[in-house]
């Protein structure tokens, strides 16, 4: 009779739980969630800062991978990291994970793994893009030639001086292209010069005599323009000094030796013509 | 229930219960084990970032310094960087920053008291870490003089580099960085370590001038990446030449010298 009775109550307690899950389906199928809290989708990084991962979990409990007498579960785990498919970082507790990322376009994703670090059936992970940039995060680039100053007369070397905002210069080494970040190009007569990537001064020497336009362009990394283009043009007027030939100076002395001598010839010509007359007009 | 079946429950939960002992011992008794999960041996670092290193371990408890009795089980793992120990860690990733080179980063399981395990248990990655970009064919053009010009005496050549970042020479030769050498009219002229650009004075006539990638060795990379223009140097180039006299003067002095030599002539007639 003991016996019928247990059977009983396990039924019964058997039928509760059913009954339970019946009645709450999420309850039963509630399984791992992921989700990045930051940074937004397409959210830009700015300023070479890394990349601030904040992400909640649920259902999942973070635990260090290998500890002793440790059984997998696929409730508990770590969370792998990857940046554009390369494995890049572990986490083993809910905290902020900092990516520092180069300057670009990058995809984040988090996955949800089990100690021994097979993914769960089915596969819990999330992703955001991201762009990382040396420049400003927000805001539109703009530059301006401080000099020379419009139809300023120049010699035939000018320095040229700009002034740029909402946008940071770095040396172009081949790296993709980020917004609000590259170097300036400058161009005269629409011909590229010189690509620089400092703030700093541009020099363009030897310029032609009369009017020149010089324009500074902003540029990618990839020396593309930006888009819309920004850049900002100058004409001046370049007349260098005269500059004197040695033939022409030695002719030019010469004929003023020659013009002296004449001078004095003709002095004294007249001179000595005005004494002979008076010797003349004296004799009887 | 009757007598039978109370044995073969009794029996079942007896086996049940010794197989149980039987894995945690078998557990227990597994050593601790240590892998490189990132990155990967012989990595290249790009860009001076630091080195994300993530490990794994099996049957060992990481544990903070100082938290606990020493075991085998638990405790750190030591970090040493080309040799040197640097950190203790007690979590799965950390980050090293290292100089542009070869680096070996070897890690080691250590006891709380910083004591190793017996036998040893360590495994190490070789990686190298530049300042360039980790992958890339390096390239090199000029952007001015335009191949053929026709230029001033002072000029400026003005150039690209990609998947290479220039470094002042005299460190180690490391992938995609160095510097560039400047030859005109095939000798040496100055080594380039920055990105700005490069000033020229040349006589009159035909010049070249070649630019080359070389390590921070001096050594030019293997395969040679070189750009070339040639141009044509012609002083006062562009500039308006103010009106020459000379034929004129020449002209007068002529005249001159007739009439200095005339006025003598009538003046010893006189």
């Amino acid at each position: 009779m003991p016996h019928r009775r247990t059977i009983a109550v396990a039924w019964i307690l058997l039928l509760g739980v059913v009954g339970f899950c019946v009645a709450n389906p999420s309850a039963a199928a509630a399984g791992p969630t992921l989700v990045i809290v930051s940074p937004e989708e397409g959210a830009v990084v700015g300023n070479g800062t890394p990349a601030i991962v904040d992400f909640v979990l649920s259902n999942f409990a973070l635990v260090q991978p290998g500890r002793v007498g440790q059984v997998g579960s696929p409730t508990e785990g770590h969370v792998d990291v990857y940046v554009d498919g390369g494995y890049a970082w572990m986490a083993t507790q809910v905290e902020p994970i900092v990516l520092p990322l180069a300057s670009g376009p990058h995809t984040i994703r988090l996955r949800l793994v089990m100690d021994n670090g097979t993914a769960l059936t089915p596969d819990v992970n999330t992703s955001v893009r991201v762009v990382a940039t040396h420049g400003p995060a927000a805001g539109i680039p703009t530059i301006a030639i401080i000099s020379p100053v419009p139809s300023q007369l120049t010699g035939h070397d000018v320095y040229v001086s700009v002034e740029v905002s909402n946008f940071t210069f770095v040396d172009a080494h081949g790296q993709p292209n980020a917004p609000n970040e590259g170097h300036f190009e400058l161009f005269l007569a629409g011909v590229l010069r010189q690509d620089l990537s400092r703030y700093d001064t541009g020099f363009l020497v030897d310029l032609p005599d009369g009017n020149n336009t010089i324009t500074a362009r902003l540029v990618n990394n990839d020396h593309t323009p930006l888009s819309p283009d920004v850049s900002a043009s100058v004409t001046i007027t370049v007349k260098g000094a005269t500059v004197s030939v040695l033939s022409e100076t030695m002719s030019g002395s010469i004929t003023l030796l020659l013009a002296a001598i004449l001078m004095v010839l003709i002095v004294r010509r007249r001179k000595a013509l005005a004494r002979i007359t008076k010797e003349r007009s004296q004799k009887p | 229930m009757n007598a039978r079946t109370l044995a073969f429950v009794c029996a079942t939960m007896g086996l049940i219960l010794i197989s149980g002992s039987a894995a945690s011992n078998a557990r227990a008794a597994s050593p601790p084990t240590l892998s490189f999960v990132s990155p990967a041996n012989n990595a290249v670092i790009g860009n001076g970032s630091p080195v994300a290193v993530v490990f794994v371990v099996a049957n060992f408890n990481l544990t903070a310094p100082g938290t606990g009795p020493s075991s085998p089980n638990a405790g750190q793992v030591e970090v040493s960087v080309d040799g040197a120990v640097t950190s203790h860690v007690s979590v799965n990733a950390f980050r090293l920053s290292l100089a542009s080179g070869p680096h070996t980063i070897l890690l080691r399981l250590v006891m709380d008291n910083g004591t190793g395990l017996t036998p040893d248990v360590a495994q190490f990655v070789s990686v190298t870490v530049t300042r360039g970009p980790a992958a890339g064919s390096p390239g090199l053009s000029i952007a001015f003089p335009q191949e053929g010009a026709i230029l001033g005496t002072d000029l400026y050549v003005s150039y690209r580099v990609t998947n290479f970042v220039l470094v002042p020479p005299g460190g180690l030769a490391v992938l995609r960085e160095g510097h560039i050498h400047v030859l005109v009219d095939g000798a040496f002229y100055q080594d380039l370590a920055d990105y700005q650009p490069v000033h020229l004075g040349l006589p009159d006539g035909p010049h070249n001038v070649t630019l080359q990638l070389v390590d921070s060795l001096h050594r030019p990379l293997s395969p040679d990446v070189s750009a070339s223009a040639h141009f044509t140097v012609r002083a006062l180039v562009g500039r308006v030449s103010p009106l020459d006299f000379t034929p004129y003067f020449a002209l007068a002095n002529m005249g001159l010298a007739f009439a200095i030599v005339a006025l003598m002539y009538r003046k010893l007639e006189a």
